[in-house]
């Protein structure tokens, strides 16, 4: 990492913010970043290629007479001219909520940068990949395999007419591995990976490939899948696939568009009295770890549903300005680091509990339904069908569909086991529709 | 640009290096509901390094070219701590040096801004008051001009210009709690003309988002399905398209042998194609980006699987002549084995016979989206129809279509003569890679036995 980078441009942006603001905007913000990639990937087990990245880019937003514009690049030479074209093409822009950026308030200082990930060496990455590739391929050596790794450090800047001037750097780590067994037509596809900031005892290669040793054995036998309305237990990965339209409708912009069906729902319990949403941008070396949103607003650890009670929405600064809301410190009104808090019951217990029903980890096509409306309708890519509160084997051509909003609303269930980089519960629902075709036609 | 990169590839030590360097200016303009909720602007320039070194590959991402040497350099270090076995790229036949100007029968750059800017505020209107109970709208005006630059240590060098513009809309109506919305979106490489005069597309939009409302959710369950032109043109590309790129067989020995030349994949009446070089749709160019000149590959003739998708090294790795399907999305990524144009090849049925033939089933509309996972595969149809003894009738909703490629393939009874290649406004995702664009063409086509899901 060039460590003069940011110094250098440090004075161009508070030039082109002073160039904006003395040619009449009343609100100017450049945001600058640089980040330096170094990964490697493996195919067939073996190792197939490695990088190296070094990219830079640029967001240049103006404010002027109610409407705003912004322009991006990434040659730092350019950027004079950039704010003279962002000031060109704010005469046209978009409606603007806001007059101008706030002032600068005190900030929480969150770790997220390591000097051991910072350090981490392309060798170390390509060893990690051949342990995970070793362990799986122990189970089968007929798999085909894939694994990949990376670091990356980013630094960046931001830049406001209000004052700001707020420096980040940060580090990330991520590695994980695939499977594929192809028997005949049938191919099943297992994976697990992992993304931290700080290299620590995350980074472990043995567990992700336990992890894909796991579902290969799970996933061996392909059984018959059931149909009808029934109970869904989701691991903590995949969770957040659950979530999505929850999120959409709490996004602060769809709530003062209208689009969103929890408008005028705030403070009305709206999810089951399990279920507490809460977003952590200051949880140290999380991978959405931030001290500070794109407008120079401080980033808050925050209740979003506490037992099923709706008790904010996430604004931006322009989005809070829409819905004559304060903003939350939520670059576009999109949680930082969601999580759902844990329950009491173990991971086992919600197993076991299930009659007939469905494991799910993976679902293809979710984000293709009503999403707004708490739909959601998917292909279950991996998932395996429960009996008497064990697993019994892979189900295949299975489609579930729920309305979110109401599969949610009661007879929700959560583990007391948290997964440590998602910060998510294990998740067991009721009441999803199950469509499949019969595996003895 | 072209002397600048081949001076810059004398610092290679690997068996073969190329640069590929891009230069892209873009506008963007959206609203969504009445008001303006993004004008944006961007000009964006960069390249990759690629190496291969004894059959592995080292890439060097980069932004400027003032230290290219040290890319290369840094390239064929990533390659050389890779590579243990033998370079093996298909021989490429193309002109060693090419110039490819857009030919733009309306340039979008001669446009002023005012006047995109204010079609799209007519068109938005049009979205939200054309129709009843219309709550919000959503538009997006896209243009963009790629200048792509390439140099390789094999002496070929070609600058392409690939110049895109886009238009995506729809329209959002609430009852209650009830959210529908209806949607389309077009897109060319050719013209600004393409965004103009689609008053009435607006109209359409809107009373479908607001006729959903008032339709049923398609029961989930086994169905015999008509998929539309488009939608069927999704289907191929998701549920067979990507099973085609070699880049997902030539290292996997068991799909290699699931997917040989000469097995039987589907119905007799079968018959798919990609072809990157078709007049001037989003999914052509001259060349892809490995400098391979684009093609037309027969992937399923007559039932049978006749062709693959290629890059350079898969195909020598197959021992097949490369296809031209190297493409890559933006400037620092590298090239993967991607479709171009892909359709599925007319019957000589009429589409009344189609539907005529189905008792009970779904007549399926539109695509939102699909997706897959080689074998397996799903999309949505924006809308559909209960078929009623061979009648069309009452509009449905949400109908999600899912199945196995190699089982589904097998169970089309019926194609239309209606073959419609659609430039839409979406793209193809692969591999972090979205949306590159593409187009999807079929008649419409009859499936037995599809699973539909439902609530």
């Amino acid at each position: 990492m060039n460590g003069g980078l940011l110094g250098r441009m440090s004075e161009a942006m508070h030039r082109g913010v002073d160039e904006a603001t003395r040619q009449g905007a009343s609100g100017a913000r450049i945001h600058f970043s640089h980040s330096v990639r170094s990964g490697c990937g493996f195919e067939n087990g073996r190792l197939k290629e490695t990088e190296q990245t070094d990219t830079a880019y640029y967001r240049i937003d103006v404010v002027s007479e109610g409407r705003r514009a912004s322009v991006s690049g990434n040659d730092p030479a350019d950027m004079s001219e950039m704010v003279g074209r962002a000031l060109a093409l704010v005469r046209l822009g978009a409606v603007a909520h806001f007059e101008a950026y706030p002032a600068p308030t005190p900030t929480i200082s969150v770790p997220m940068a390591c000097e051991r990930t910072s350090s981490l060496t392309r060798e170390s990455l390509i060893e990690a990949c051949e342990r995970m590739v070793a362990i799986v391929r122990e189970e089968d050596p007929d798999l085909f395999l894939s694994a990949s790794g990376s670091r990356s450090s980013t630094e960046a800047l931001l830049v406001t007419s209000g004052g700001v001037h707020h420096a980040t750097r940060a580090t990330s780590w991520s590695i994980g591995c695939s499977a594929q067994k192809t028997t005949g037509t049938d191919m099943l596809f297992a994976g697990y990976g992992r993304r931290w900031r700080q290299l620590g005892d995350l980074f472990d290669p043995s567990f992700i490939a336990s992890e894909v040793v796991k579902d290969l054995r799970h996933g061996a036998r392909v059984v018959e899948p059931p149909t009808g309305r029934l109970p869904i237990l989701l691991p903590p990965e995949a969770v957040s696939m659950l979530l999505m339209p929850v999120w959409a409708g709490i996004d602060g912009r769809n709530v003062a568009k209208g689009d969103s069906p929890l408008r005028e729902r705030l403070m009305e319990q709206v999810l089951d009295p399990c279920l507490s949403l809460v977003d952590c941008p200051h949880t140290p070396f999380a991978p959405g770890a931030a001290e500070i949103d794109d407008s120079g607003i401080p980033t808050r650890e925050q209740t979003v549903v506490d037992r099923g009670v709706l008790r904010t929405f996430l604004y931006d600064l322009d989005s809070a300005g829409l819905a004559d809301a304060q903003p939350t410190g939520n670059s576009g009104c999109a949680p930082y680091y969601p999580k759902v808090l844990p329950g009491d019951r173990p991971a086992a217990a919600l197993l076991a509990s299930i009659g007939d029903g469905l494991l799910v980890k993976e679902v293809i096509g979710v984000g293709q339904s009503n999403v707004m409306n708490g739909d959601l309708a998917g292909n279950v890519a991996l998932g395996f069908r429960v009996r008497d509160g064990e697993i019994v084997g892979r189900v295949k051509d299975t489609m579930i569909a729920a309305n979110v909003y109401e599969v949610l609303r009661s007879g929700v269930s959560l583990s007391a086991e948290v997964e440590p980089v998602s910060g998510m519960p294990w998740l067991l629902v009721d009441g999803v529709t199950v469509s499949a075709m019969s595996r003895q036609g | 640009m072209r002397d600048r990169l081949a001076e810059a590839l004398r610092a290679s030590t690997a068996d073969y290096a190329e640069i590929r360097f891009e230069t892209e200016d873009a506008t963007h303009i959206a609203f969504r509901g009445p008001e303006a909720e993004n004008v944006s602007s961007s000009r964006l320039q960069g390249g990759i390094v690629r190496a291969c070194v004894r059959g592995g590959w080292g890439m060097a991402a980069f932004d400027s070219v003032d230290a290219l040497e040290d890319q290369v350099r840094e390239a064929c270090r990533c390659a050389a701590l890779v590579g243990r076995e033998t370079t093996e790229l298909a021989p490429v036949e193309a002109p060693a040096d090419m110039e490819i100007s857009a030919k733009l029968e309306k340039d979008f750059r001669g446009v002023p801004l005012s006047d995109k800017s204010a079609l799209v505020a007519r068109y938005n209107d049009i979205l939200l008051r054309s129709a009843p109970r219309i709550e919000s709208s959503y538009i997006a005006y896209y243009d963009s001009f790629r200048t792509v630059h390439f140099a390789s240590t094999e002496g070929r060098t070609f600058m392409e210009e690939r110049p895109k513009v886009t238009l995506a809309f729809g329209s959002i109506a609430r009852d209650g709690a009830l959210v529908q919305q209806a949607f389309d979106g077009y897109s060319s490489s050719t013209s600004y003309g393409t965004v103009l005069e689609r008053e009435g597309l607006m109209e359409e939009v809107a009373a479908r988002a607001s006729a959903l409302l008032s339709a049923p959710p398609c029961e989930g369950g086994v169905h015999t399905v008509v998929l539309d032109n488009r939608l069927a043109g999704v289907f191929a590309h998701e549920a067979f398209g990507h099973l085609s790129e070699a880049d997902f067989l030539y290292e996997n020995p068991k799909m290699r042998d699931l997917m040989h030349l000469g097995r039987r994949m589907g119905v007799p009446a079968l018959s798919i194609v990609d072809d990157g070089t078709m007049g001037t749709l989003i999914g052509t160019n001259r060349l892809d980006d490995e400098g391979t000149p684009t093609a037309r590959t027969d992937l399923i003739r007559d039932g049978v699987l006749v062709g693959h998708l290629h890059s350079r090294e898969t195909a020598a790795k197959m021992g097949e002549a490369p296809t031209g399907n190297a493409r890559a999305i933006r400037r620092n990524v590298p090239p993967i084995v991607r479709m171009t144009n892909t359709y599925i090849e007319p019957g000589g049925a009429t589409v009344e016979s189609v539907i005529g033939g189905v008792d009970r089933g779904i007549y399926a509309c539109r695509a939102h989206g699909g997706q897959t996972m080689m074998e397996m595969f799903t999309f949505s149809a924006a809308y559909g129809f209960r078929i009623e003894n061979g009648k069309v009738g009452e509009l449905v909703r949400d109908v999600v279509l899912t199945g196995n490629v190699f089982e589904t393939l097998d169970r089309i009874d019926g194609f239309a003569n209606d073959l419609m290649i659609f430039e839409g406004a979406g793209g193809c995702g692969k591999g972090h890679q979205f949306p590159l664009p593409v187009t999807f063409g079929s008649p419409h086509i009859r499936i037995r036995d599809v699973v539909v899901g439902g609530k």
